[in-house]
């Protein structure tokens, strides 16, 4: 039985990019003691630190609502999750800094600078407790959905196996972003009313972290090395069509004005406005200059303990 | 409330069982938390209906607990021969790692890449059954792991502590 464990081969080269795309075609993982394509490693480990600076950055919000998080269950559960998503991006991490394009302490570096980029959800600001539900109900289920794409294929070996943990338990970070809204939704109005403004800001975020429509034809790098299983658009046309749906039923409103279903029934969206996304991607978002500071702030306190496991 | 079924109580006794062992644990789907060894207590009504359901944690922060105890209760409850279920917590004994069934480390390191210390405190890589494997940090993504990494296939290793 082939399972995530399978001792790799190491040391395998390829003669050109069409030799390489064939061993991806043929199902083949790559691993770190392959020579791999300098194409494939420098386009996968910019996603993997990518989806690692996500990580963290998200681990780093759920941390600021541990206080505000009512009752020592929802506490335990922040705390829980804070571990989690640190956790990951600590894994994420290893396996991007062993490629060999950057260090860790260069990419923590680069992202406290503000030079690198993260998942443009951790670029707002989370105003009430209803934010932080909306985030682990439509957010945590977004990231979800494009997390478990990737594991889905996923050709390089050590991000596939750290993508089997991080997936599970994000489907288990899932239940609880259910849970929190069911108690949300049944409660009472003034609840309710903080759920439905949470949802107006955070649905456009949730949708836009699919990303704009994929390159036309196979011209994503990503989706030819299998590094992505499906489109943006198929995963973003799947989440609104699960989603839309489930608030309905809760009675909530979803700030989308040409919202509708279609002649097969199927929910569409309206047109997307990318400029927010963009602009997160450039690190103007309306809350990227305080989180990346904060983190800053953060790197730069730890840096006595850094320094004593260095002694 | 009347015994419902003819049913012996070793019988009924066995289905909670299976049905407590159909519970898989949150974080681990494909493992049943009879098999990460959470199971520690099961007793049947002698008329029949009423189960009681003892459950131990891995370590006592873990935020599964009521998700799992609710897991297992509408699993027990699906029974049409059980009419009641408690799920209780138990304070004792303390979970070790040495419970876990062969199963569980089985699936544990093949799908989760996640392994045990040996008895003589080492590791060794369920990837490439090298023992090049080196501790990174105490603390894991999980209460319940930490953290190495294998020097041989260049690949993190958790560890269920």
């Amino acid at each position: 039985m082939h399972t995530l464990a399978d001792a790799p081969t190491d040391g395998r080269t390829w003669s050109d990019l069409d030799d390489f795309q064939a061993f991806i075609d043929a199902g083949g993982m790559v691993e770190p003691g392959d020579d791999m394509p300098d194409e494939f490693r420098s386009e996968v480990f910019r996603f993997i630190e990518f989806h690692a600076n996500s990580e963290l950055m998200g681990g780093l919000t759920e941390r600021d609502w541990i206080p505000h998080a009512p009752g020592l269950r929802l506490k335990q559960i922040f705390l829980a999750k804070t571990q989690d998503e640190i956790g990951h991006a600590h894994l994420l991490y290893m396996v991007a800094a062993d490629m060999g394009v950057k260090t860790r302490t260069e990419m923590l570096e680069q992202l406290f600078d503000g030079r690198s980029r993260f998942h443009n959800v951790f670029h707002y600001k989370a105003v009430t407790w209803a934010d932080q539900v909306a985030i682990a109900f439509l957010v945590d289920a977004a990231a979800f959905a494009s997390q478990r794409a990737v594991f889905a294929e996923c050709t390089y070996g050590p991000y596939k196996r750290v993508l089997k943990r991080i997936v599970a338990e994000e489907g288990f970070h899932m239940r609880h972003g259910e849970e929190m809204l069911l108690r949300l939704a049944t409660g009472t109005d003034t609840q309710r009313v903080m759920f439905q403004d949470a949802l107006t800001r955070w649905w456009w975020p949730a949708v836009h972290l699919f990303g704009p429509d994929s390159p036309s034809g196979d011209t994503d790098p990503l989706i030819r090395w299998k590094i992505k299983s499906q489109r943006n658009e198929v995963l973003r046309q799947a989440y609104v069509q699960k989603y839309v749906p489930l608030l309905h039923g809760y009675g909530f409103d979803i700030p989308d004005n040409e919202l509708h279903q279609d002649a097969d029934g199927l929910w569409q969206a309206g047109s997307i406005d990318w400029e927010p996304l963009k602009a997160t991607m450039r690190n103007g978002g309306p809350d990227s200059a305080r989180r990346i500071a904060t983190a800053a702030g953060n790197w730069a306190d730890t840096a006595w303990v850094r320094e004593a496991l260095e002694q | 409330m009347s015994a419902l079924s003819s049913v012996p109580v070793e019988s009924l006794v066995r289905l909670v069982t299976d049905a407590v062992a159909s519970v898989h644990d949150p974080e681990y789907p494909d493992v049943s938390i009879a098999d990460l060894g959470l199971v520690e207590s099961i007793t049947v009504s002698e008329s029949g209906d009423v189960a009681a359901i003892g459950l131990i944690p891995t370590f006592s922060g873990c935020p599964a607990l009521d998700m799992i105890a609710t897991d297992v209760e509408a699993a027990v409850l699906a029974l049409t021969e059980v009419q009641q279920c408690t799920v209780e917590w138990l304070p004792g004994p303390v979970w070790t790692n040495e419970r876990l069934t062969d199963r569980a480390r089985t699936t544990l390191a093949d799908e989760f890449t996640v392994v045990l210390r040996r008895k003589d405190g080492g590791l060794r890589c369920p990837i490439c059954g090298s023992d090049a494997v080196v501790d990174q940090s105490l603390a894991g993504p999980t209460r319940c792991r930490s953290v190495a990494w294998c020097d041989s296939c260049r690949n993190p290793v958790e560890v269920m502590r």
